[in-house]
This record gives structure tokens, sequence and C-alpha cells, in this order.
């Protein structure tokens, strides 16, 4: 007899635990991503972003548009077509262009994860100093600080971007000189940093820069230039 | 002790009877292939290469995982029962209690070795691309693992009622789905009023918060979803709370 009442209120007594279980669980559960309608579409990308969401792969998703953006950003927008000893050769504006997309997959980016510190940086970085859109950096950094708001690196970039409108490349190398220390610093402030040192005549600096770059990114665009630079640097300064 | 020691030879055999099966070697081949074709995910990533090839390895692990699991869970005990050699069984002193124990000990395991198996595959990768383990790695399959606990006791219950394996596995991956949209339904819930809010806020209630559990999706600096007593206790309780239904089902099917 008490075996067969056993039966029937053990589950109904762990049933209302867990009935009491799941608000409790739903109530205290702070969201750490942005809410939904933060997560604009971007390339038609709603029923992907869907599918993010609803197998938890918020991260993973975050790094396909990642490597999207740098797919978008890495495809040179052609300047201009000129023509020199017979052959057709394309000049390029290095990492200049219109790239009319980038604002809105950063913004993805960091709504599918705004822990994402390295895309965060890669991406103002590029919009504050190769794109002109000195704003749009700001407001993606502001964005990405609601959700990370103790990330020196972000305070770092944005002083930097505020020295660099007011024209004071020494400045802007000082300050974002701690974030090149990091050993997962994007490899585009690296560089950012190099050219900065260079054209405040800090060369040494310059020069320990671009060797870093060779020793970290796997990148060959990047790894082209900085040989190319120490080559110059070792030319013309002897190091 | 008896009850203890039956259940403990059901979860061998199921465990046996898991990694035997040609399925299981299969998904296992099949999520290695795909671990190592993630090299090539990786290497477009540059500079973030560690960072993606971890989080794609850590989410094939997690689904190829779950498809096993709830393929597994949805025929375990209903596969027997076609089969007849359930009679077998319970042709000998047999508790119910304990074969429903055994035999879901026996898939909580069999998830957990090939978990453990594909883990191995894919940092075997990192390490060969020359990474180190990432910090919350363990952590991460750990609770991947917690997850896939829950899910199997729910495929379990599922399938006592449910019309065949495919609609089993239907269900649960419903469970699955919705289970990893609290965050959302959180939004929707405070954009929402009267009964639409009510209605959101019932079914949000029901369904396995996955979300308290997806360490993989939060990554290594994100601050922890809810305690460690709380994590605990609501993963028993999904653990238990289905297994006791599922035997309240089980009890009424005569053999």
């Amino acid at each position: 007899m008490m075996k067969r009442y056993a039966y029937s209120l053990l589950p109904a007594v762990l049933a209302a635990a867990l009935a009491m279980a799941g608000p409790w669980s739903f109530i205290s559960y702070t969201r750490p991503f942005p809410p939904a309608d933060m997560l604009n579409e971007v390339r038609q990308s709603a029923v992907e972003d869907v599918m993010a969401l609803s197998l938890g792969l918020r991260r993973l998703a975050a790094d396909l548009w990642f490597i999207r953006l740098m797919q978008y950003y890495g495809t040179p927008e052609v300047e201009r077509l000129k023509e020199e000893n017979g052959e057709v050769e394309l000049e390029e504006n290095y990492g200049g262009g219109e790239y009319p997309e980038f604002l809105h997959i950063s913004q993805h980016i960091l709504a599918l994860d705004p822990r994402f510190t390295n895309a965060a940086l890669y991406s103002a970085a590029s919009l504050a100093f190769n794109l002109s859109r000195s704003q749009e950096a700001i407001s993606l950094l502001r964005g990405a600080m609601i959700y990370h708001p103790k990330e020196w690196k972000y305070v770092a970039l944005l002083a930097a971007i505020g020295y660099s409108k007011a024209k004071d490349p020494a400045k802007v190398s000082e300050l974002i000189t701690p974030l090149i220390m990091e050993p997962d610093c994007p490899v585009m402030i690296r560089q950012l940093a190099a050219f900065l040192n260079f054209k405040a005549g800090h060369y040494r600096a310059a020069y320990e820069i671009y060797k870093t770059i060779l020793e970290t990114t796997k990148d060959p665009v990047y790894i082209d230039k900085a040989q190319r630079e120490i080559a110059k640097l070792e030319k013309i300064k002897g190091f | 002790m008896t009850y203890l020691t039956t259940t403990w030879n059901i979860a061998l055999h199921s465990l046996r009877e898991n990694y035997k099966h040609r399925f299981f070697g299969l998904f296992v081949i099949f999520a290695g292939i795909l671990i190592y074709v993630s090299l090539l995910a990786g290497v477009m990533a540059v500079d973030e290469e560690a960072r993606v090839l971890t989080d794609l390895g850590l989410a094939l692990m997690e689904l190829i995982t779950l498809a096993y699991a709830l393929l597994a869970a949805a025929a375990a005990i209903t596969n027997e029962i076609k089969t007849k050699t359930i009679y077998l069984i319970f042709s000998r002193p047999v508790p119910r209690p304990a074969y429903l124990a055994g035999k879901a000990a026996g898939l909580y395991a069999a998830s957990a070795l090939m978990l453990g198996v594909m883990g191995l595959i894919h940092l075997s990768l990192l390490y060969s691309r020359g990474f180190t383990m990432p910090p919350f790695y363990l952590k991460a399959v750990f609770f991947i693992w917690c997850k896939l606990l829950m899910i199997i006791s729910v495929a379990l219950f599922v399938s006592f009622f449910a019309t065949s394996t495919v609609s089993t596995v239907a269900i649960t991956g419903i469970f699955w789905t919705l289970g990893h949209f609290t965050s959302e339904a959180k939004f929707l819930v405070a954009r929402s009023s009267g009964a639409a809010a009510a209605a959101l806020k019932a079914v949000a209630y029901f369904i396995p918060n996955f979300q308290l559990f997806n360490v993989r999706d939060l990554g290594a600096g994100a601050p922890a979803a809810a305690s460690p007593g709380f994590l605990a206790g609501y993963l028993l309780l999904w653990m238990v709370v289905p297994y006791l239904f599922s035997l309240l089902l089980f009890r009424k099917k005569e053999f």
C-alpha cells in the first residue's frame, strides 16, 4: 500500500519542486546577451540567426560572422585601374574604402557575442583609423562596453580614437601601446601602432612592433607588410 | 543492495550495448572527420583560429552526441519491448525502477564516453595546431554533458507515450531548442502582456533552462548563470522527475 502511494506521491512532490524551480530559474536568470531586438538582420541572416539562438550557438555564429567580416574587408575595393609598362595593374587603397556593410556586420557580431573583444577592437580600429568613421567606431565600442564595462582595452581604444581626431599620432601611439602588449591583440592594431610610431619618429619602437607582428600573426598580408617595413628600417636606420 | 547491483548490471549492459552499436562508432568517426574538417574554418579565421577551432569543435561534439543520445534514448526501451527482449529480463527478479534507472545510467555513461572520445580528438587537433586547452574547456564539456543528462531523461519519458522513435526525437528536439531560448523568452515576456505573457511564462517555466548550463556559449570571461548549488539541484530535478514519471507509465505496461 505504502509502495503504491510512494509511486504516485514522490513524482507529484518532485514535480512541484520542479514547478517552483522553473519560475525561479527563469526570473533569476540574467540575460548575458543583448536583447533580441538588438540582433538586426544582415545579408538575410534571419534563418541562420534563429538557428544559432535555438541551438545555443551564439559564439560560433559570431565567429562565422567575424570570418565573413574579415573576408569582406580583406577584399580590396578597387580605387582605380592604371596601366603601367603595358600591364594592367590594380592599385588599392590599403585598408581604406567605403565598405558600407562594415558597421552592420560588426554590430551583428557583437549582438551575437558581446564578449568577443577582439572582434570589437578590430572593427572599431578599422572604422576609426582606416575607414575614417570615428563616430561609428565610438558607437560600436560604447555598445560593446554595455556588456563588458570593465574592459580596459575598449577604454584605451576610445581614448586613442579621441586623440586621432585631434590629429595627435604620438598620443594615439602612446595610448594603444598597452593594447599591443596583450598576446591576443588583433594584428591590425599592432600594425597601426607600428605605423604611428614610425610616423612619430620612434623608429626603434616601430621596428620592434613589426618584429612582434612577424612572430604572432599568420595573416600573409600583415607578414608581407611587416617584412617590407623591417627591411626598410634596417636599411635606413641600420637596426 | 540487490536493487543497486541490478541497476549497476543493467547500466553496464546498456553501456556495452551502446558502444558496441555500429551507430556509436559511426557517430564518433563522423564527428572526428567533422572536427578535423573544421581546420578549414580555423585557417580562414587567421589569428582567431584557436577560438574558431574551439567553438566549432565544442558545438560539433554537443550536436553529434545529442543526436546519438536522442536516438539511443528513444529506442532504448521501446526496442526491447518490440523485440520482446524485455520479457526475458522481467522473467528474472528485476525491479522495474532498477531496470529503468540502469537503462538511463547506461545512456548517461554512453554519452559521457562519446563526449570523452570526441574531446580527445578535438584536443589532439588543437595541440597539433600549436594551441593549448582553452581555460573553460573542461567546464564547457562537463556542462554539455549536464545538458545531455537532462535531455536523455526527458527523451526516455517521451518514448513511453510517443508513437515512434522519430516522434520522440522530434519532441525532445523541440524541448532542446526551446530550452536555449530563455534569453529571448525573457525579452518576449517583458514585451508582452495579458494572456500572451501568461502563456509564454507557462511555457518558459516548464521547459528545462539549458541556457543555465550553456558555458560553451559564454566563454571564459562571463559570470556564472547561477550558483553551483542551484545548478546541481536543478539538474537533479530534471533527471529525477522525468524518471519518476517514466516509471509511472512503465508500471502500467504489462509484460
